[in-house]
This record gives C-alpha cells, structure tokens and sequence, in this order.
C-alpha cells in the first residue's frame, strides 16, 4: 500500500493512501471537533465542523471526507479555520432553540460541548428557531426535531448500521428533517425502536423517554446485556445506584458495535420493577414469610440433605439456568453432581434443540461456533428457519448489511419475514420440507459440477454414497413436495453456483421433529461446497439466550461434565473425579420433561430452581404445577417473584445480569466477562454468592468459595475456557482461535457424508387443518418473563396478534382484530389475529412471549421416550369467535 | 371532476420498466407524475419494493424536488414566472391579476382539479418578461389582457368536452 506523507500542525506523519485527514489525526490523538463523523459510519462531510486548512493551497477542508494527499501541509487551528468553525456554531446555535435547562441530552450535547470549547457564548445573530412539535406518542423515543443540526448520523446509523430504512431526509433547504414515510410517527413507521438513531444523535433531538427518571445519569459503566445470544456490549447509564439508561458501549471490537435491539435499549426498565425479590422467604404455616439469609440458606441445606438421606441422591432434581453466568451455572452443577450426588441437572436452553447441536458438535467438531463477522467475508449466505430480525436482531443487522454489501443470500422460511426484502431469492418453504429443499439444491448443483473437488478429496469420506443419493431421486418431485418451483430452485443454483455457502440456521430448524436430518441435509451441502471450516463459509447457529452455550458448556445439563465432556466417556469422568475428589455416576440424569414426569410420579423429591420458571417456559402449566405440588421441597433462586416463586418453599433472591459480575459465552463462543454495573436490590445476592454460601454450609471444606477461585477452577480444569480470566473484554473458547476463526480443517480430518435422507410427509389431520408455527418477537424474548416487567414495552402494548395468510383471511372472512380461538389437541388459546401477505395458507403465527407466555399451551409435554426439544410447531384448528367492530 | 384513483396496473407497468434499479428513481417519478398528474402516497411503498429500495428514500427523493408533488394538481399548472426581469416589467400585477381571475391563491389547486396557481423562481426565458407557463407551453410579454385570452382559451377546452 502506498504511503503518503503530509504533516499536520507541522509534525510530519505518514499515512496509507486512502485515509481521510481525520483518521489520520485521530490516530494520532489530534483533536479535529466533529458533530456529524461516526467511525461506523461511512463519512458524510454535513456539519463543516471539521474543516482544517492546507498551508499549500490555502484550502478548506472537511477533514473527514478529505483523503491524505502528498505533501498537504495542514493546521487543524490556524485562525482562519478557528473562524469559519465558530460562525458555523454560531449559526447552527441560531436556529437551535434555547431549551437547554429541561434538555435531557444536558451536558453531554456535543453541539454545546464544541460551542464551549470554541469559547462560544451568545451568538448576537438574530435567532430563527426551526419549532417543530415534540413527537412522543411511542414509550421509547422522543423526537424534537428542532433541535436537529442534520447531522445525518440517524439517518446513516438506520441505513447503514441496521438497514431498516424507517427515516431518511425530506425536504430541503431550512425544512429539511428526518423523517418517516408519509411523515407519520415512528409507532406508524416499520421503525423497530432499535435506539441506535438515539445514541448517536449528536444533540437533544432525539432522546430516550425515560419513565420516572429524566436526566443525565451520574456514571456510566459497560456492562454485557443479558438478552439474547449475542451478547451485546453496554453502556449503562447510572443513577442512585439503578440503571436508567442502556446505550451500545461503541466498542469496536464488541459483537454489536454501535448497535443494539429494542430489548437491549429499553427493555431494562425490568430491574427496578416492583416485582423484584428483595429478601430471602421460607414457608411457615403456608406464607412465604421474610427471614435472614442464615435461616433460609440453613432450611434449604437442611431439607436437601434430609431427602437425600431419606431417598437417596436421584430423588433431588436441578434446574439451572442459561441466563445465569458461567460461574454460576458451573457452581450450581457440581453442587448437584459433588455435594449431593446427583446428574439430574438441566438448564432451559436444551429445550431451544440442544440435542441437534450436539449431533453437529459430534459430527464437525467445534465448527458450528463461528464470528458474525465472517458474515461479511461469506461468498454466499443462505438463511434457513431463522427469523433474526426478531429473535437476534443484531445477527440481522449483520445479514442485511451483508446483503447491501452484494452477496447474494437466499432465504427459506414459510413466512414472509422481515428479511426478506433483503434477500435475492426467497424460498417459501412448507414447513417440515427443509431436508428436501436443501438436498435438492445439492443434487442440483452437483448436477452442474458445483461440488469443491479438492475439499471433498481432503477432508471427507463418503462422497461417492451421496452422490449416489443424489442421484436417486427424482429432483422435480423433491422440488415439489417442498413446496417450490423448478425454476426458483435453479436461480438459487445460479446464485450458489462455485461459491463457498454460509448457512444460518435458527430455531425454525432447531425446533422441528426432524431437526437432526435437516441438519445432516445442510452438512452434506455444505461438504460438498467445502464451507465448513473455511472463511467464506461458516455455520451459523442463532441462540435464543444469552448464555445458551455457557450453561452447557459449564455442565449444567444431564449428560455431559463441564468442556462439554460427555458423561459415559469414562476418561472424562476419571478426569472431573480427580478434579472434584468424588465419586462420579455415568448413568445420564433426568432432562427437564422427564423430571416433570418424575415428580409426578413421585420419585423426584427435591427440586432447586435457578433463574428458570416452568410455569411459563414449559408446554402444560397445570399439568406442571400439579407435578410442582408434589414436590416435598422446592427451592427457588429469582430475581422476579415468578409464579414459581410463589410455590417456593425457600425463595432466594438473586442478582439479574448487571448486578453481578461473572461472564457469558455468546453463540459465536465469545466469552464475555463483566462486573456488576449496580448492587443488587435489597437483601438480593449475586446467585453464585448464594451458591458459595449453600455449598459451604454442605461441605466446610469447599474450595471454591469465591468468584475468582471459581473462574481458576474453570479455566483449570476446562480446556474450552482456559482463557477465561475475568478481565474485561472477549476471550474465546478454546476450540476456536484466539481470534474466534473456526479451527480450521487440518490435514487428516475427514468428516463423513451423511445418507441421503427425505423429510417425513406428514399426514394431514383434517380435525386440525392448520399449522401453528410459534416463535418470538422483538419486544418478548423467551418466556417474556423479564420483559413484560419492562414498562416501556408493556406500554407499548403490542398485541402479538395472530398471523393468518391472505388467502386463509377471506376463506374465514376474518379482518384484523377479529378474535380467534385456536384449539390443537393439548391446548387452546385466544387472540387478536392480523391478516398478513406472504404467509403460506394453512399457517399462522403464533407470537410466543405475550399473555404470560400461553401459547406454549398448544404444545405437547414431550414424551420421555424424546429428547428434550420443544418443537415449535403443531397442528391446529381455528374457530371464528365474536366479530365486534363489524358494520 | 373527481380525484381519480389509482390505478395500480399503470403503475405496475412503470415500474416494470424499472425493477431493480436503484438510479431509476427519478425517471421512474417523472413517469408516475406524468401518468398521474401527481405521485399518489400510496404509491411510494410500492415503488420502493419495485427498485429494492427503501421507502423512506424514495419519499425523501420526492419531498427534495420541486418538480415533483405528492398533491394533485390541476389539468393546467399556471406558472407565473417571479424572477428579476420580470418583476422589472410588471410581473406582479400579472400574479395579482391571475389570482382574481382564478380565484386561487399560489400553490392552491380549484376545487374541480382544472388549474393550478403556482411561481417559480425564473422560468429562464427573461427577453419574454413578463413571462408564464401553462404545462409546457410558455407565453411571453403577457399583459393582463393577454393574460385574459390565454386563461379563456383553456376554460374553453374545458367547456368544450
């Protein structure tokens, strides 16, 4: 690369062509003021702010959008430039109006932070205030569009950062504003309230609504939030020891960067809820009663080492919690496995398909955890089953801008999702036919010779098996019985065609009967275009919570030791039984839905609940109440009083994700540690400190008995997290580099074809005509525990309608509004529908999250026989109930 | 007469012409406002997914030009030309006279969509001063008189059919 060489404020500096003038100054720590430039973003040179002079030529230059040039001699504050600069202020403070004292932006408005910096008082230009209305119908953002200097930066994050394209500039001239599409509303607009607009914005003009607290907060601290599986860095703003503020901690070297979801922005209003537990309960004669954290720790000890010597160890039952930290959830399972004995221990995260990734975890290794960003390196990209404008909007963003970017990227989905739009080839799949799909765009493109010979050679066996099963079918029908068109199947052979494919797949492949047969379908073809392992490739598997992937990796799961170590391996047992100095049983514990069976056959006594409510995130609440109610003992550890906590025997509140320190692993594998950006409310303890405490009232002698003594035992002891360190900032698991690249395909790996297997028809029921597809939106994650708690997003209200297809809508004569009752063979609900373009008759949607989560009320508890995924979706029928509203 | 609906097999079809491409825009709304005197609001969400675009870009594209308008306009736009020339040979008397004689105030449209009043900043046709435009049709060194006959010639039209 060609350097070039200049001086600044006459130092002499060298720089790659290429580079503008302020990145070159800001490298060298030379301050260029600047109100419309973000490092995200690309430069837009709107403000004029960073005009700097060249000595040569005597020019003017926007420092941002000027590459270097040989021999530029520039001053960054000669007079002249000092001059422009301040009449440019003085103008944009003409038309700013003068409500500083009640703007919640205050002291961090850049535009008044230049203005004083520039030595700038009153402007003595006559003022034209540019007044707007105050836009604020929606709980999240305030728009006071005459405070807007037209920066851009709104308008650019929205375009460019997380493609959503709610508002650009209209008008022009002294009229000119952001703005939605017909100047509606943001709550009007396809705006998802995702903040970023808001944390960027350089003055008052946008701002986040605040319930109860409006001002600047007094510290802010990073934090990871606690969401989703991305795991988004923070930036939480601190007031009187409570949160009230979430911005992005614009970290570059963070997942999100400048981005953040709904959920991450403004669904943290949960923390202070009213809801929160505050002090440790025990019931006496029926009531949850308020005791010392002796008395409750001492009773739930008590009581656990009773039953245990009554009935023995396999009579106690664990839940853990992929929301908790790595340390807890590690801590929480060798509690059950050493002090007490016991391999029944399960976190809620197995239901999201564990039992699917650890078929790929068998077959291709550590391969499956991979960077979003190699999202950007991928020659194509194909989305299956995954909605992640909803369920990991970050991962979305990261998709459309790829996109943008021109790789082309095809899309299968049964709904017509908010990707679509930026896909170059939409598949609208029926659902359960992704194994078909997907092996006939294989055989399509074997056919066309579109197999990496030389990948296939090194590193897999089998090729000549498959090729045969490719051959065996007839690929029309294949193409049919998917639902597809012939020639929408060969436009995605032309777009695939000698490219490397990177798939993402989400719950709507996780979560189906045949989930392990699609997956071993997207393997092969990925085989066979030698994208696994390899940049340009990758699998990408989207995880519904945060720390999905550290609560199994730390063993918080029935068959397998931490390191994902599986339990029957008997040299991975020998190793935990050093470590621990116990006794270890191979038998595999009881999985979530088998410990409610086993309750409710009475032979599971006890059962420990961390950070979980199955009242809301299993199928069957009554049939898992009544299973509850014959427990001898429940012991509860939550931050929300939960309708499981309320059937607590001994409740132990906890610490909700910024409240303690710990660290999470993402679904890349990124291991994020953090400390506690506030305490905890009242009485509440950080769960690993109430685990410490509970485990040390078991055993004096137990080790570890602090948070770092915990995090040297994992790291010891678990290969995967041997760099977990608790420093702040990312390490990665071990199976992966150190920079989080997939270990890559080493001579001597060969990953065998999987046969070539069909999707199963499923007969069609004619009791149930419909398929219910259930699945989250943006506003809810999961259960919806924490954000219904959320203010801002009740307030909102959005209703989470039922979705029905255009052509089911006028078959029923239904509208929207109209209320439904959908009945399936377990279960029944009612709701609002919307009729929606683009859904495949004979579906709807269900939004999971809403109504204290009952639409898992349609769903079966899986027999024990089954593994412990919840399918997301089953056979329905609709019934039509009142039509109010109606002419 | 009535503000017409829209018809979306017209639309359809200027949009084929121009699926996918991005830089198309512009040409594509003088299409639409051609064929629809106007471009109809419900319009542009359909025209963004035509050229994979983003709606609010394509609204910001028509609120920046003048030349484009998202309210309906007379059959005759009746532009009276304000720049300096003209001013110098009268060209606001002729703007006074035209109000009377239309009824309208500037940028106002009559109620049965026949004409529309507006200004522009120069029509660039100055040795005509004072000078207007009705559709694409300029009359220069107009009076109040001429102005009269011109403005009847196209009343005329109207009764005519």
């Amino acid at each position: 690369m060609e350097e070039i060489i200049l001086s600044i404020n006459g130092e002499r500096f060298s720089a790659r062509a290429g580079t503008s003038i302020m990145e070159l100054a800001d490298e060298q720590g030379i301050v260029i003021p600047r109100l419309c430039y973000h490092p995200e973003l690309e430069p837009f040179g709107a403000c004029r702010l960073c005009l700097v002079e060249d000595e040569k030529s005597g020019r003017m230059l926007a420092s941002c959008v000027t590459p270097v040039a040989p021999n530029m001699s520039i001053v960054t504050d000669s007079p002249r430039v000092l001059r422009h600069r301040t009449n440019i202020v003085r103008l944009m403070m003409a038309e700013h109006p003068e409500s500083c004292i009640v703007c919640n932006k205050g002291n961090r408005c850049q535009l008044r932070q230049i203005a004083a910096n520039l030595g700038l008082g009153p402007t003595n230009l006559y003022a034209t205030p540019n007044y707007r209305p105050l836009e604020q119908a929606n709980p999240f953002i305030i728009r006071d569009l005459s405070k807007c200097i037209l920066c851009g930066k709104c308008i650019r994050a929205d375009h460019e950062l997380v493609v959503t394209g709610a508002i650009d500039y209209n008008q022009r001239g002294f009229c000119a504003r952001p703005a939605t599409v017909h100047d509606r509303g943001l709550e009007e607009s396809n705006c998802t309230f995702c903040g970023v607009c808001v944390s960027m914005c350089p003055t008052g003009a946008l701002s986040t609504k605040h319930f109860g607290y409006a001002g600047t907060p007094e510290r802010e601290s990073p934090a990871i939030c606690g969401f989703c599986g991305i795991g988004c860095s923070l930036l939480m703003g601190v007031s009187y020891d409570k949160v009230v503020e979430v911005n992005p901690a614009h970290d570059a070297d963070s997942i999100n960067g400048s981005t953040l979801c709904v959920r991450g922005h403004f669904a943290h209003d949960f923390l202070n809820t009213e809801e929160r537990l505050l002090t440790p309960m025990i019931r006496k004669q029926g009531q949850l009663t308020v005791v010392s954290w002796d008395e409750a720790i001492d009773l739930a000890v008590r009581r656990l080492s009773d039953i245990k010597k009554d009935f023995g160890p396999q009579s106690i039952g664990f839940i853990g919690s992929s929301k908790c930290t790595n340390e807890e959830n590690y801590l929480f399972q060798k509690i059950a496995r050493v002090l007490l004995g016991t391999n029944h221990i399960d976190n809620s995260g197995s239901m999201a398909g564990r039992e699917v990734l650890k078929s790929i975890d068998e077959r291709i290794g550590g391969r499956w955890r991979t960077p979003l960003s190699m999202l950007e390196d991928a020659e194509s990209i194909l989305v299956l089953g995954a909605d992640p404008c909803h369920s990991v909007p970050v991962a979305g963003y990261y998709l459309k801008r790829a996109f943008k970017k021109g790789i082309p990227l095809i899309l299968a989905d049964p709904r017509k999702t908010d990707l679509v739009p930026f896909s170059s080839l939409w598949f609208q799949t029926s659902p359960n036919s992704d194994a078909d799909m997907v092996n006939c765009l294989a055989a399509c493109l074997w056919k066309k010779f579109s197999h990496d010979s030389s990948y296939i050679e090194r590193f897999t066996d089998g090729f000549d098996m498959y090729c045969d099963g490719l051959s065996s079918f007839n690929a029309e029908r294949l193409c049919l019985s998917a639902g597809l068109e012939m020639t929408e199947m060969e436009k995605a052979v032309e777009l695939l065609k000698g490219k490397k494919t990177a798939v993402v797949i989400g719950e709507g492949i996780l979560r189906q009967d045949d989930a392990i047969q699609s997956v071993e379908s997207i393997l092969n073809l990925m085989l066979m275009t030698g994208s696994i392992g390899r940049v340009g490739g990758g699998l990408f598997v989207l995880a519904k919570e945060n720390n999905q992937a550290g609560a199994w990796d730390m063993g918080a799961v029935p068959d397998a030791l931490p390191g994902r170590r599986p339990l029957r391996d008997q040299g991975a047992r020998k190793e935990w039984e050093r470590t621990w100095g116990t006794g270890l049983s191979p038998d595999p514990g009881l999985h979530l839905f088998r410990m409610v069976e086993e309750m409710e056959k009475g032979n599971l006594k006890a059962l420990y609940v961390m950070g979980e409510n199955p009242l809301r995130s299993f199928p069957q609440r009554e049939r898992v109440r009544a299973a509850l109610e014959r427990l001898d003992l429940l012991v509860v550890q939550d931050i929300l009083s939960s309708e499981i906590a309320k059937m607590a025997e001994v409740l132990l509140p906890g610490a909700a994700f910024c409240e303690k320190s710990g660290s999470f692993t993402n679904m890349e594998g990124r291991i994020q540690s953090f400390t506690n950006v506030v305490p905890p409310p009242g009485q509440a303890k950080a769960d690993w400190d109430i685990l410490v405490r509970l485990a040390k009232q078991m055993d004096a002698n137990m080790q570890a008995n602090t948070l770092d003594r915990i995090r040297d035992e994992i790291a010891r002891s678990v290969p995967m997290y041997s760099r977990l360190n608790g420093r702040r900032g990312a390490a990665w698991a071990q199976e992966s580099d150190a920079k989080g690249l997939p270990s890559p395909m080493k001579e001597g790996d060969k990953i065998p074809f999987f046969p070539v297997l069909f999707a199963k028809q499923k007969a069609l029921d004619d009791d149930y005509p419909f398929t219910a597809l259930l699945g989250g939106t943006r506003y809810h994650l999961g259960s919806g525990t924490r954000t219904e708690h959320s203010d801002r997003l009740s307030y909102f209200n959005v209703g989470g309608a039922i979705e029905v297809s255009l052509e089911d809508g006028k078959k029923l004569n239904m509208r929207d509004g109209d209320r439904i009752r959908v009945e399936s063979r377990y279960g029944a609900l009612e709701r609002e529908i919307c009729v929606v373009k683009g859904m495949r008759q004979g579906l709807i949607f269900v939004p999971t999250g809403f109504n204290g989560n009952e639409a898992l009320e349609l769903l079966d508890l899986p027999a024990s026989d089954k593994t412990c995924s919840l399918e997301n979706r089953c056979e329905v029928k609709i019934i039509r109930l009142d039509q109010r509203n109606r002419p | 007469m009535e503000q017409k609906e829209i018809d979306w097999g017209v639309l359809s079809s200027i949009i084929d012409k121009h699926k996918n491409r991005k830089w198309s825009l512009i040409p594509l709304l003088q299409e639409v406002q051609e064929a629809f005197g106007y471009i109809p609001a419900p319009c542009i969400e359909t025209i963004a997914e035509g050229l994979n675009i983003f709606s609010s870009q394509v609204q910001g594209v028509i609120t920046f030009y003048a030349g484009f308008t998202q309210e309906p306009k007379g059959k005759y736009v009746v532009k009276v030309c304000r720049g300096t020339a003209c001013h110098v040979k009268g060209g606001r008397s002729i703007l006074r006279f035209m109000k009377k004689e239309l009824d309208l105030e500037e940028g106002e449209t009559d109620s049965d969509y026949r004409f529309t009043l507006e200004t522009v900043a120069c029509l660039g046709a100055c040795f005509l001063a004072p000078a207007m435009m009705v559709n694409q049709t300029y009359y220069g060194k107009i009076s109040p008189n001429k102005v009269a006959n011109v403005l009847a010639q196209y009343k005329g039209k109207e009764v005519e059919r």
